[in-house]
């Protein structure tokens, strides 16, 4: 009988040190799960991969008068030319939820179709409900011509002199 | 064999009291009914879907002009997707109002929110496959409110629209999620919701009992008396359904144009609540904290509501009250704001 009991405690606690490890096993296996569908979900799509060029020209400086708002189709955004010279290229999607923002040119500022939110010609925010000013593409020149870098729209909080780009010869 | 997997669902026999139609409305009943008329149009709509720009709104314009009874068949899956989230809504509250989250079933009660949850995610999914500007945009500002939320916000607007804008990509996800995840998880948790009502004893007869009736432990064959009911009803439902989208057409707009947005676009209307929220406090309130409170509120429920005492009043006040801002909000949110979200008059 004794012997019996021995056996028992003997056989219980490696069934212990079994489901232990099992569970152990069980918690690995589940970290490997959501991490490896995280980063499959994570991945590039194929189609999204090559959609937009990174770097594209619109054009050459003197093509935009000083004050004047222009739509670059083949980038998705505005290149602005301030009074002095200097240059800005706005992304054309509201900060607040997304919708795409028309210049309007007779009131000479972007106004938002869905919740009525308006900027000014630099994106800085003149009505809310924007929480920020419309984000901001890297502008270089590159001899004549006014180079966009579209890779990572930029945010800012408020317009400041320090975004606009300006010509060399201006600069 | 299709018997015996049935009575694991269906008792032989109920107490006559709950063949008692006040007792639920036939929400629940409605609500799985409505389900499963989703799975079959559903089905049939993908058979001739293709889930790519341009070509979906012309699969769905085809679906409409030239397939055999297309033209109902999406009339039919689009209404009854509207009318499956209210009727889920009306199921939470009839069961709120009875307790009937109270144990035994507390777990059914989680049960049934992951599937409420789960009509929201196929109902916002299927918004965005026919790719209209309606779809396009209110996709765009239902996952813009994501981008709100604190630390993760912008990497799950990312992840949602499969990059940074909604595109092929997010059409395709949508489309995954939709007509695969979904249907999946929804018929898991549906077996799993009906089980635990037979495991808590039937539908949950409230004590509002007219006094005098003796019949109280009288019980009825569930075959016939109570399946005739059902299938009485279930017909009574579907024909409305059919005649009202016999009538009323599914709203096509013009193909989606990622360059324009049209004036007067709103979120889907069960996301108008927070849409209109988030014109009057900070953003991250509207699209996190609330939502986050809201469902900790009803995942904490049956446990923290076990008696009927002073503090299980304020715990229900405060269900009521959110309820009615939140309809309150919402309504303002379809019917008092035009373009630009302007406030306008409906009449």
């Amino acid at each position: 009988m004794g012997v019996a009991v021995v056996e028992n405690s003997q056989s219980d606690s490696r069934r212990n040190f079994l489901s232990k490890v099992w569970i152990g096993l069980g918690g690995v296996a589940l970290i490997q799960f959501f991490y490896t569908t995280f980063h499959f979900l994570g991945s590039e799509k194929k189609s999204t991969a090559n959609q937009k060029e990174e770097r594209i020209q619109a054009g050459a400086i003197d093509d935009f008068a000083p004050g004047s708002v222009t739509f670059i189709p083949a980038g998705q955004f505005y290149l602005s030319r301030l009074g002095d010279g200097g240059f800005l290229a706005i992304s054309r999607k509201c900060s607040h939820l997304g919708c795409s923002v028309p210049w309007v040119a007779d009131r000479e500022q972007f106004e938002c179709p869905c919740h009525a939110s308006i900027f000014d010609r630099t994106g800085n925010v003149i009505k809310a409900p924007a929480p920020r000013p419309l984000d901001l593409y890297s502008v270089s020149f590159e001899g004549f011509q006014v180079v966009i870098d579209l890779s990572k729209p930029s945010r800012r909080s408020a317009f400041d002199k320090g975004q606009v780009a300006y010509p060399g010869e201006l600069g | 064999m299709p018997r015996n997997l049935l009575l694991h669902f269906r008792p032989r026999r109920i107490p006559r009291a709950a063949l008692r139609f006040s007792l639920t409305w036939g929400l629940g009943g409605m609500a799985a009914l409505l389900i499963v008329q989703q799975l079959v149009s559903g089905l049939l709509l993908s058979f001739f879907y293709e889930p790519q720009p341009v070509h979906a709104y012309q699969s769905v314009v085809h679906i409409q002009e030239t397939v055999f009874l297309g033209r109902l068949m999406r009339n039919m899956h689009h209404w009854t997707g509207h009318l499956l989230v209210i009727v889920t809504l009306l199921h939470l509250l009839r069961v709120f109002v009875s307790r009937a989250y109270q144990p035994p079933r507390h777990r059914n009660w989680l049960v049934g929110l992951g599937l409420g949850l789960l009509i929201l995610i196929a109902n916002f999914s299927g918004y965005l496959l026919p790719w209209d500007q309606l779809s396009y945009w209110a996709v765009t500002i239902a996952t813009s409110m994501l981008g709100y939320i604190p630390f993760v916000g912008d990497g799950l607007e990312v992840m949602t629209r499969g990059g940074e804008e909604v595109s092929g990509a997010t059409l395709q996800l949508f489309y995954a999620v939709h007509s695969g995840l979904v249907p999946a998880l929804l018929i898991l948790l549906m077996a799993y919701h009906f089980w635990y009502v037979r495991k808590a004893g039937g539908v949950m007869i409230t004590v509002g009992q007219k006094s005098g009736q003796s019949d109280g432990k009288e019980s009825v064959e569930v075959v016939p008396e109570l399946l005739e009911r059902e299938v009485a009803f279930a017909a009574l439902v579907t024909c409305c359904l059919l005649l009202f989208s016999m009538a009323i057409e599914a709203p096509l707009g013009s193909m989606a144009n990622p360059q324009l947005t049209p004036p007067a676009v709103k979120a889907p209307w069960y996301f108008l609540g927070a849409q209109e929220l988030l014109l009057h406090v900070p953003a991250f309130v509207a699209v996190f904290v609330l939502p986050l409170a809201i469902l900790f509120y009803l995942v904490l429920l049956p446990f923290i509501d076990r008696s009927s005492g002073k503090s299980s009043t304020i715990i229900r006040a405060i269900f009521y009250f959110a309820l009615a801002a939140l309809s309150g909000l919402t309504a303002i949110g379809i019917c008092f704001r035009g373009p630009a979200m302007q406030w306008v008059w409906p009449w």
